[in-house]
């Protein structure tokens, strides 16, 4: 029985240098000059690779054992039959069986031959064979592109079922690229590729954070980690000051829109994630691709019955980190201390801290020199007084749990794969989490031999009760800065205590914020997310090899967030009952679409082999959104805008267009010589009018050394390839109008009624134009013992005309522009090491592990511009020469105790007793802004990962580690906490170490100084001790799984069944004293720059299951 | 399916395709009137320094709002100071938004050229304004009279000096009030008499007493303004655009998304008399101990509450959200004109014409009159008047700037009051913003900083 390959899969097979029997045999004809004659059970569809050698017997021979026909030669003809040799016509055994893969899945056209002879047959749709053997003693092997070959005896058996393991080598994996797939052993460029198995290890709502450490050259910051929030994914560095840094998202081929959530993807649906990380594999998506571009496949029905199969797990999260605040005894005393110090500082000669409330107060002390009216027993060390530890408080163990079912199947014409997950999140804090419904099908079906078409649709509904809104007084997790231990979250009966903040520190203007537990549970703050995106296309075989695919896709995305505050709670500074109820609520949604005409030739011509592919698409996307806040709330009998009697409302619409032209040339020469040169040219509606067109090109070259003749065949060095390219990519993430200069409204009042004015609030720049990104790679890949498998890059990218909001002198009217200056680059090495299904007896053992080097330099800036310096204290300097955003500040060499030292050394104007002495670096005997040192960035040195699986029996045990090092992080909470100005909570480590002159003369700490801060003790704020080495080793996830043995899958009539236990993150070593050390504010220029309590890494337990029908 | 690469924007108006007509033009110079409103200019910036820095009033947390105010109050202030920012980088917008609508209304045709003659006369006004907050807190600044095209060019701008920012001051209040008219027509929109009074202003603190006498004999003999009877009615909301206020800015509470009011009454009030105050500029009790007994000012300028706290009465708390007061700012009114005349008679010799405007102010509030004893006496004797009647009004600090008598009162304010402060020199004039020596070194920083 012939299998019924379609043009489709000879176009896909063609891609890793196959072609058909048929096509072959023609070139053979000529080269020959022999005729070929078949039978007609042969099928001339069989692929099979062009013999090299110039010896027709040895090429029969090699077409013999590739199809398993016999090839017999009759003068100047070719006899082709199946599997019977002329001169063995013997007693024939017939036998018979089927070809699996390790997850029972049928095997078509798998290679089964009789060993050391010509015999051979391949298997069918269903994966079944028949052949006949001349002997009990034949030996069967079963071969299959990218399994392991197989071995059978025969013996008195006659129907056998052969399972094929997936080949170890993983060379003739097959990676995706865009607008194509390719061969792992014909890549050219620099990708990385994970498949589900190896992502479903971390068991996650979203992919990006199974992505973390799985990558070189792939920076995964779990920033946000709040439920529903994205990680941010950075590809080889940042490449830009000022413009996004998001990597091109592209489903199943469809580009999505800019900055998309990648939560709306859920990991249950995803097959592989390829990451194009050089720009000679991403210039193929030009203007969008200088961030990388990560291509994700969803999963694919597969031939056979139709499987049904079942994964759920469900668990347990806590809080990986946090900042460790001090108990309500330690923060007495430090408040105290500093109120003391404050008041007494000002003029040490009439004060004194033992000065009570009203002589204090007719010295003309403000609020803040009053010591907090309410510790007295604290200090007295009273036992039993309320210690509240907030974080215990706002943060809890919550539960998570995903359900996930699909179908999976299909026949010789259509297959299909269907999924429904539905994913539960509490969150860890208080009152968050998510709900989350995913439904995801894809289709194909061929209508014909040459005709195919196919659908992939996603669609996600999610509901998030969000964290943060406005202020730092609606994100309770910052709230627990300046939140005192002195105060309980609940009365005695149980109910919320709203306001006793406000009560207690009104007086002495101490912390005036609300009870963030109060305010968690008062308010509503609700996201409500849909979206579904996919594509469907149409596939058209022309004439042979030479195929056309038009497909449109489309990207829809609607979110509603709703927010209301009643006025039963306070607020910063808002003390219950006096804060008025507030609402708000934001309705957006775009539209993205896309259509795309892709045609592909695949041909062989003896030695060569090529590829051509040329395209156009055209994408378009529009959006809108409407936000609308309401006041005069009356009561709370409506928890929406609806209740609100005066509005203010903002509208926002926007559209974008890219039209672009693509083109690429693959060239193989024997296979070994590999040259890929491709260039897309992009035109876009965000770009100025006189550069709204580019074009970006890529060349790259590989070279196969093993394959060589004069390269030693050998069992140690089984594989080693050259690869180099160069190329050019574009940034475009400057909002849609970047280019023009806008008119906002400004309006007034005259004569009582609103005047509509309005302003030039942007310049204008005609010639604003891509940012180009080009890069260069060199990489080597080995593999050794045909089991490991070593990858390394160099490479080096410069971005040129970078979009760089430059701050202007604010007397021009402006603050910044926009404008296309200074290039920056970055280079670094890479490193990947893998090795699978390394035996010893039942104990097969794998590991991976991969490093990521980055360095970074800035090479221009603006005309006449060699440095920008921005942020907190101006902390963040970008110089000419130097690193993005390297943090800068003043080095404490220690604590001035008395006027006199202050006197003896160089100080900062107002430095007073107890401030930080810092060094004159420059020995100008000056303390000013030329002092400050360079303290590190927050691009670390390095990043990596590694991990490893091991399964004996039915047990497998795997883990992996990802870590950073030579990452600084200035940690503003913890500044703020660190300070000594006593208005926020201190750190554990602060009121364990500031200097106090009876207390803790020796401490390394400022002292604590309410009050009386003094404009040296700001200036100095962001100094050596403020920025925090955040290296940190996360053990990321280890699992323990069981697979259920044959025999009570049988009984529970299952295929497949596995159980398992997992732990995501619960381990991490880190010196870091902030929440997460993956924190970070959104703008590159102060990248490192932490400016409110992050939401912490969280750390899960959990137990699953996988059952297959 | 449209892929036009020829996208304008949908909810935003484009510059190029904007001041094209008369009432774009319109649009832009309401646009200028609204950068007035910003929170550098005179939601808070100008008149936070006025009343902060001065005797007038004390910061009741200091160290509150990143202790931002309260250097300001205690003297301390950093080149980071974030009000000292916003004052420089707004007044600049809205200098750009003018110099916009000068270089623009030339080439459009008004229905009727008198209106865009006073349009442009509008312009330099405000201009003049601006440039005249920014002279005397920075000292030398950059002096910008043209449209930015080219953003670029800024780069390398000097700071011109004091001498030649008050030229251009000058040319530029001349030229409003040759096209100005007595009456603007609507509440808010700049006048003849306001610009006279700006330039009377400007001549007095050069002490170019001549000039500034004609000018504010020739506001007063308008016959366009005069003293209300109550002084309570002239910040009343109710009561906007009185005869007695020559210029305001105008906020208005409750309208708009509750985005047209202003956040002084939040931030100048004690925490312990509004829910939402920041208490950074309260009356002392010196100031309200000015006010004689039956001054009826005493209690409706400066009102004494319960505890330790004095706080103005020309401002209502706003009744909607906290930043959303709606009293307009009164930045020239007629009693000021009239204590300036007094200055400028005593200056000149005449005495007795000083003591009579004086008076004029006082018999309103139901002060005792005061007598023309001699130039020095009454010297302060104005000084101290100009204090009770225009309190809260970003006055103060500008008049002892004026007349010299900063350092001094200063320290004499902060003796009485316990604190260990000393005023010098260097402090008169505020540092150039961080942000700017940063984005351009060739702006150098005033002396101590």
């Amino acid at each position: 029985s012939a299998t019924n390959l379609t043009s489709i899969d000879i176009y896909q097979e063609a891609e890793i240098g196959k072609n058909s029997l048929k096509s072959i045999l023609d070139k053979l004809k000529a080269k020959f000059q022999v005729n070929f004659a078949y039978m007609e059970e042969v099928n001339d569809q069989v692929l099979v690779q062009m013999p090299e050698s110039n010896d027709l017997t040895q090429v029969l021979e090699s077409l013999s054992s590739q199809t398993g026909y016999s090839f017999q030669l009759m003068g100047k003809s070719v006899l082709i039959t199946l599997s019977k040799s002329g001169d063995e016509s013997k007693k024939i055994i017939p036998v018979k069986g089927q070809v699996t893969d390790e997850n029972g899945e049928a095997i078509i056209g798998a290679a089964v031959k009789v060993k050391g002879t010509n015999t051979g047959t391949i298997t069918d749709i269903s994966g079944n064979f028949e052949l006949g053997v001349p002997s009990q003693s034949a030996i069967l092997i079963v071969s299959f592109v990218g399994y392991q070959a197989k071995e059978v005896k025969i013996g008195n058996q006659t129907s056998f079922a052969i399972q094929l393991k997936e080949d170890a080598k993983q060379l003739e994996e097959v990676v995706v690229i865009g607008y194509g797939k390719q061969s792992k052993t014909r890549v050219t460029g620099a990708i990385s590729s994970v498949k589900s198995e190896d992502l479903s290890k971390y068991t996650a709502g979203s992919f990006d954070q199974q992505l973390v450490g799985k990558m070189s050259g792939v920076m995964v910051s779990e920033n946000a980690a709040a439920p529903g929030q994205d990680a941010q994914i950075v590809i080889r560095g940042t490449s830009t000051l000022t413009a996004g840094t998001n990597p091109l998202i592209v489903v199943d081929g469809m580009p999505l829109s800019e900055g998309t959530s990648l939560n709306d993807i859920p990991a249950s649906s995803i097959a592989s994630v390829d990451v194009l990380k050089d720009a000679a594999s991403a210039a193929i998506y030009g203007s969008r691709a200088s961030n990388g571009v990560i291509l994700i496949t969803t999963k694919k029905g597969s031939k056979g019955r139709a499987q049904l199969s079942f994964d759920y797990y469900t668990g347990i999260q806590q809080s990986a980190g946090g900042i460790e605040f001090a108990n309500a005894y330690e923060s007495a005393r430090y408040f105290t201390h500093a109120r003391d110090y404050g008041y007494v500082s000002k003029d040490p000669a009439n004060r004194s801290e033992i000065d009570d409330v009203a002589t204090r107060k007719a010295n003309g002390a403000s609020k803040r020199e009053f010591r907090l009216n309410y510790l007295e027993p604290y200090l007295n060390g009273e036992e039993g007084l309320t210690d509240t530890n907030w974080s215990d408080e706002l943060l809890r163990s919550a539960p998570v749990s995903n359900y996930s079912l699909s179908l999976n199947g299909g026949n010789d014409k259509t297959d299909y794969f269907a999924n429904v997950s539905y994913f539960d999140q509490e969150g860890i804090v208080l009152t968050s989490g998510q709900q989350r419904y995913n439904a995801n099908v894809s289709l194909r079906s061929k209508l014909s031999d040459r005709v195919e078409f196919g659908v992939n649709l996603n669609a996600a509904y999610t509901k998030v009760n969000d964290l943060k809104v406005g202020g730092f007084d609606e994100d309770p997790i910052n709230m627990l800065w300046a939140t005192y231990p002195f105060f309980s979250p609940y009365n005695e009966d149980g109910s919320l205590n709203i306001g006793a903040q406000h009560q207690a520190n009104g007086p002495e203007d101490g912390a005036l914020l609300e009870n963030p537990v109060a305010m968690l549970e008062n308010t509503k703050r609700v996201e409500n997310r849909f979206r579904t995106f996919g594509n469907a296309y149409m596939q058209l075989e022309l004439l042979k090899n030479l195929v056309y695919k038009t497909s449109v896709g489309t990207d829809f995305s609607s979110n509603h967030y709703d927010y209301f505050s009643p006025n039963t709670i306070g607020a910063y500074r808002q003390p219950f009952p006096n804060k008025q109820a507030k609402s708000w609520e934001k309705n957006s949604h775009y539209f993205n679409y896309l259509f795309e005409h892709i045609m592909t030739y695949a041909n062989s011509f003896g030695d060569h082999d090529i590829n051509l592919m040329a395209g156009a698409t055209m994408q378009r996307e529009d959006g809108v959104s409407t936000s609308v806040s309401g006041t005069g709330i009356a009561d709370n009998n409506i928890d929406n805008i609806a209740g609100a009697s005066s509005f203010g409302v903002t509208s926002d619409r926007y559209a974008w267009t890219q039209i672009s032209y693509l083109a690429r040339v693959q060239y193989y020469y024997k296979n070994r010589y590999q040259l890929s040169v491709a260039a897309r040219r992009d035109g876009s509606s965000r770009f100025g009018d006189n550069t709204k067109w580019a074009v970006f090109p890529s060349i790259s070259g590989g070279w196969i050394i093993s394959e060589e003749t004069f390269f030693p065949k050998q069992d140690f060095l089984t594989y080693l390839k050259l690869r180099a390219n160069w190329g050019m990519t574009g940034n475009n993430q400057i909002g849609s109008y970047g280019s023009k200069a806008l008119v906002t409204s400004s309006d007034y009042v005259m004569n009582g009624t609103l005047q509509p004015g309005f302003a030039a609030t942007t310049a204008p720049n005609p010639n604003l134009s891509w940012e180009t990104n080009t890069s260069s790679n060199f990489g080597f890949d080995v593999q050794l013992l045909s089991k490991v498998n070593f990858s390394v890059n160099y490479y080096q990218s410069t971005t040129t005309d970078l979009l760089l909001s430059v701050p202007v002198p604010e007397h021009s009217g402006y603050s910044k522009s926009l404008q296309n200056v200074g290039s920056m680059r970055n280079k670094g090495f890479e490193l990947e090491l893998n090795a699978v299904e390394l035996n010893a007896g039942e104990f097969t053992f794998g590991f991976n592990a991969n490093l990521t080097t980055n360095q970074n330099e800035i090479l221009s800036l603006a005309p006449g511009q060699e440095q920008i310096l921005t942020g907190y204290n101006s902390s963040f300097l970008t110089e000419v020469g130097g690193p993005l955003a390297q943090m800068i500040g003043y080095k404490v060499t220690g604590v001035y105790k008395d006027q006199e030292s202050i006197e003896a050394t160089p100080h900062l104007k107002g430095t007073i007793p107890g401030d930080y002495m810092v060094e004159d670096v420059n020995g100008d005997g000056i303390i000013n802004a030329d002092d400050k040192v360079a303290l590190g960035t927050y691009e670390p040195k390095l990043f990596y990962g590694f991990g490893a699986n091991m399964s004996y029996r039915n047990f497998d045990l795997s883990f992996a580690f990802n870590g950073i090092e030579g990452r600084k992080i200035f940690d503003q909470p913890v500044m703020q906490a660190n300070t000594g100005e006593g208005f926020a909570v201190p750190t554990k480590d602060y009121v364990n170490n500031y200097y106090h002159p009876e207390f803790n003369p020796d401490g390394k700490y400022a002292q604590p100084n309410m009050g009386n801060f003094s404009s040296a003790r700001k200036n100095t704020r962001g100094n050596s001790m403020d920025v925090l080495d955040a290296d940190y080793l996360r053990l990321r996830n280890i699992q323990l799984a069981y697979k259920l043995p044959e025999a009570v899958l049988t009984k529970l009539n299952l295929s497949a069944a596995r159980v398992y236990v997992a732990a995501n993150n619960p381990l991490t070593f880190t010196k870091y004293a902030g929440a997460n050390p993956d924190g970070k504010v959104t703008a590159n220029l102060e990248q490192g720059s932490v400016n409110a309590i992050p939401h912490p890494v969280v750390k899960s337990y959990m137990v699953g299951m996988n059952l297959t029908f | 399916c449209d892929f036009d690469l020829n996208q304008s924007p949908i909810t935003e108006k484009e510059s190029s395709n904007f001041f094209k007509s008369e009432i774009e033009i319109e649009e832009a110079v309401y646009g200028v009137y609204g950068a007035l409103r910003s929170n550098g200019v005179y939601e808070l910036g100008i008149p936070v320094i006025g009343e902060i820095s001065s005797d007038n009033t004390f910061d009741e947390v200091p160290a509150n709002d990143g202790g931002n105010y309260g250097e300001l109050d205690e003297f301390t202030v950093i080149p980071s100071n974030s009000v000292i920012a916003s004052i420089w980088k707004d007044s600049y917008v809205a200098i750009q938004r003018a110099n916009v609508v000068l270089n623009r209304i030339g080439d459009i045709p008004f229905k009727d050229e008198y209106v865009k003659q006073n349009r442009i006369g509008e312009m330099k006004f405000l201009r003049g304004l601006l440039y005249f907050n920014l002279v005397r807190i920075y000292g030398d600044v950059p002096l910008i009279i043209e449209e930015t095209t080219d953003v670029n060019a800024a780069f390398g701008v000097e700071r011109a000096a004091v001498s030649e920012v008050y030229n251009q001051i000058i040319q530029d209040l001349k030229a409003a009030i040759e096209v100005l008219p007595l009456d603007g027509g609507a509440d808010g929109r700049a006048e003849k008499g306001a610009a006279q009074a700006l330039l009377a202003k400007v001549h007095l603190t050069l002490k170019d007493y001549a000039n500034a006498k004609q000018l504010l004999d020739q506001v007063q003999s308008s016959g366009q303004y005069g003293l209300l009877e109550s002084g309570n009615d002239i910040f009343a909301i109710a009561n906007k655009g009185n005869r007695e206020v020559m210029f305001a800015v105008k906020f208005e509470s409750g309208i708009n998304g509750n985005s047209m009011g202003s956040s002084i009454f939040r931030m100048c009030t004690p925490s312990g008399y509004y829910a939402s105050g920041k208490g950074h500029n309260i009356p002392t009790e010196q100031l309200y101990s000015l006010y004689e007994d039956g001054d009826l000012r005493k209690e409706s300028y400066v009102k004494h509450v319960e505890g330790i706290y004095y706080v103005s009465g020309k401002m209502d708390a706003p009744t909607t959200v906290p930043d959303d007061a709606g009293n307009d700012f009164v930045v020239l009114r007629f009693a000021d004109v009239l204590l300036m005349s007094a200055e400028v008679e005593n200056e000149l010799g005449n005495t007795a014409l000083a003591a009579e405007m004086l008076n004029k102010v006082r018999q309103r509030s139901g002060a005792s009159e005061v007598l023309a004893d001699g130039q020095v006496t009454l010297r302060s004797t104005i000084a101290a008047e100009r204090q009770m009647e225009l309190v809260g009004e970003g006055h103060r600090w500008f008049d002892l700037l004026r007349t010299g008598q900063a350092i001094e009162v200063m320290n004499k304010h902060f003796a009485e009051r316990g604190q260990n402060i000393v005023v010098d020199q260097d402090n008169l004039l505020m540092p150039i913003p961080q942000s700017q020596i940063d984005a351009d070194p060739v702006l150098n920083q005033n002396p101590g900083y």
